[in-house]
């Protein structure tokens, strides 16, 4: 199999996303389901450095230190969240966290 | 950065600094007063801006942002409705939390995200925009400690929207592998070029909508909006009914404006059947609701389907009418949140529809506002709301979208009836013997603001054409 690497990149990319896709829909500890966002995030970051490097511009790069920025931002904030929710629940696994429905 | 560029971002930089600066100042010496009085300074202030910002329209500060009539517009609503939201919050937050000084970092910073938004036409402002605005929201949401739903709500909205963020940036990728460019007008010229939608674009677009529609809270994206409604302090569900929502639609405008939306008939049927599936939805679910809080969760929901139908009417027309029924929306949102906070005892939140029954004979004053709102929401005559649905109407002739259309006339009928059962509610005559009422705060400053917008919502609706006029002076510039 013979893939133009832009198309390469771009499938690599994807594979990675719905592998953290997927990860989030079946995982039910919260810290778990942060991290495959992350994972998602960062494929998604993936596919705008082949994307990048394929045009030959640097917009793809920067807008990669962006999602890392903003993905540690994120992190802080949820691991924060989630210390607090750990001290009323005992515990990490989402369907407890479900007081609200309806 | 020329000068021209600061003169033009004014309003931002100035809430930007603003909030620096109130950082500073909390680390000097904590109290409430000081920093709420600063905030609304601050506020004031960003709003000031705009004035010599009028100067230099239409201006673009390449490649990330632009100033034109539109955005400045919307800066304005932006602003005016961050600035009524904060008068509504310092009561509500005096009686609740002991470290409540960090609110007034956390709101403008979100405002400051927004007006990011409002401005941006590139899809890295749009990203940084959203981001900021999100990542304060998770702090807001979850700002009340003590309340056992507000950390939920809080990780709930962090999981779902760094999801939907996400699929919002592989959208763009796809988007930008494809056109090369990240700036609106260069994707539009891009795809103008080729002719067609390749099936990585259309992706693209796609995953993008998710991004979009999750933070839009529209159908099928909308689960989180219910229980983040409900588990968010007040003022700050208030803030994501309407700043957070209004400055999501301002980009999606401008994008769908800058690549020829209307030309490629396959966005426009996806975004058709979002509104369709918004307005039904969002109507329906409200029906059996008991919490108030919901109620307006669900209504929002359907009010953004009715706000896509003028959008996908693409005509002139339709723009204008999104504008008017965005500032509608908003003043009616925030009075109907208004009322909430100001009927929220200082333990309690009055969210059950049992907490209103026969309010009319106890605080008249109260339920008449709580009244009018509702009125508007549902679209009677002689409110801001009628006016609203009057223009997206008027757009749907001109664009002939008979279908959506008769979906709205429906929809608007269902929405009717959980609008007047909270009314029938208040209206109930007193109980007799003995029932525990929720006792309101009744702040001050928050009857003040309440019957601001009960004005405002009365004149919009009697006497909409000035707003009117000036919506149509700054569209010229946009189509």
């Amino acid at each position: 199999m013979n893939l133009h690497p832009t198309t390469a990149g771009l499938l690599l990319a994807g594979i990675l996303f719905v592998l953290g896709l997927i990860s989030v829909l079946i995982r039910r500890n919260i810290i778990f389901m942060l991290l495959s966002v992350e994972i998602m995030l960062n494929a998604a970051g993936l596919a705008f450095v082949v994307a990048a490097s394929h045009w030959g511009q640097a917009d793809g790069q920067v807008m990669f230190m962006f999602i890392l920025a903003m993905a540690a931002a994120e992190v802080s904030v949820g691991l924060a969240l989630i210390l607090q929710l750990y001290h009323q629940l005992r515990s990490l696994d989402s369907d407890e966290a479900s007081r609200m429905n309806g | 950065m020329s000068f021209a560029d600061f003169i033009s971002l004014g309003p931002l930089i100035t809430l930007f600094t603003a909030v620096v600066i109130s950082m500073l100042l909390i680390a000097f010496k904590r109290n409430h007063r000081i920093t709420y009085v600063f905030s609304l300074l601050a506020y004031l202030m960003a709003l000031t801006a705009i004035i010599p910002a009028m100067l230099y329209i239409p201006h673009t500060v390449p490649p990330l942002l632009v100033v034109d009539e539109f955005s400045l517009f919307n800066t304005g609503l932006v602003l005016t409705s961050g600035l009524i939201i904060l008068l509504l919050s310092y009561n509500y937050f005096e009686e609740r939390e002991e470290r409540k000084e960090e609110y007034y970092l956390l709101l403008p910073l979100a405002t400051t995200g927004a007006l990011v938004l409002v401005v941006s036409r590139h899809f890295m402002s749009l990203f940084l925009g959203l981001e900021i605005l999100s990542i304060s929201l998770y702090g807001l949401i979850a700002y009340l400690r003590a309340r056992e739903r507000s950390d939920e709500a809080g990780i709930k909205y962090l999981i779902l929207a760094a999801l939907s963020s996400a699929f919002l940036l592989f959208g763009m990728a796809l988007v930008y592998a494809f056109t090369g460019h990240m700036d609106f007008p260069g994707i539009g010229a891009a795809l103008r070029q080729a002719g067609y939608i390749p099936v990585t674009v259309l992706a693209g677009f796609g995953m993008m909508l998710i991004g979009i529609g999750f933070k839009l809270g529209v159908v099928p994206f909308h689960m989180w909006a219910p229980d983040i409604y409900e588990g968010a302090p007040l003022p700050v569900s208030a803030f994501i009914a309407t700043i957070s929502k209004g400055g999501m639609l301002v980009v999606l405008i401008r994008f769908y404006v800058d690549i020829h939306g209307n030309d490629y008939s396959m966005i426009w049927w996806m975004l058709a059947i979002v509104a369709v599936a918004s307005m039904f939805v969002g109507n329906w679910l409200a029906l059996t609701q008991q919490n108030i809080k919901r109620i307006l969760a669900y209504s929002s929901i359907a009010h953004m389907g009715y706000i896509l139908v003028a959008f996908l009417s693409g005509v002139q027309t339709g723009l204008e009418a999104i504008s008017f029924y965005l500032v509608a929306y908003f003043i009616t949102s925030i009075g109907a949140f208004g009322v909430l906070i100001v009927m929220s005892s200082s333990i309690q939140d009055a969210e059950t529809l049992d907490d209103y029954r026969s309010m009319f004979w106890r605080y008249p004053w109260v339920a008449t506002v709580f009244t009018a709102m509702l009125l508007s929401l549902a679209g009677i005559p002689l409110t801001a709301g009628f006016i609203g649905k009057f223009y997206i109407v008027m757009a749907g002739v001109n664009g002939h979208m008979w279908f959506l259309l008769f979906m709205l006339v429906i929809n608007s009928v269902i929405g009717l009836y959980y609008y007047i059962r909270i009314i029938a509610m208040m209206f109930k005559s007193l109980a007799t013997g003995e029932v525990t009422y929720i006792k309101p705060s009744l702040p001050v400053a928050g009857n003040i603001t309440l019957m601001l917008l009960t004005l405002l919502l009365v004149g919009l609706g009697i006497y909409p054409t000035a707003m009117m006029q000036l919506i149509q002076q700054m569209m010229k510039m946009i189509v």
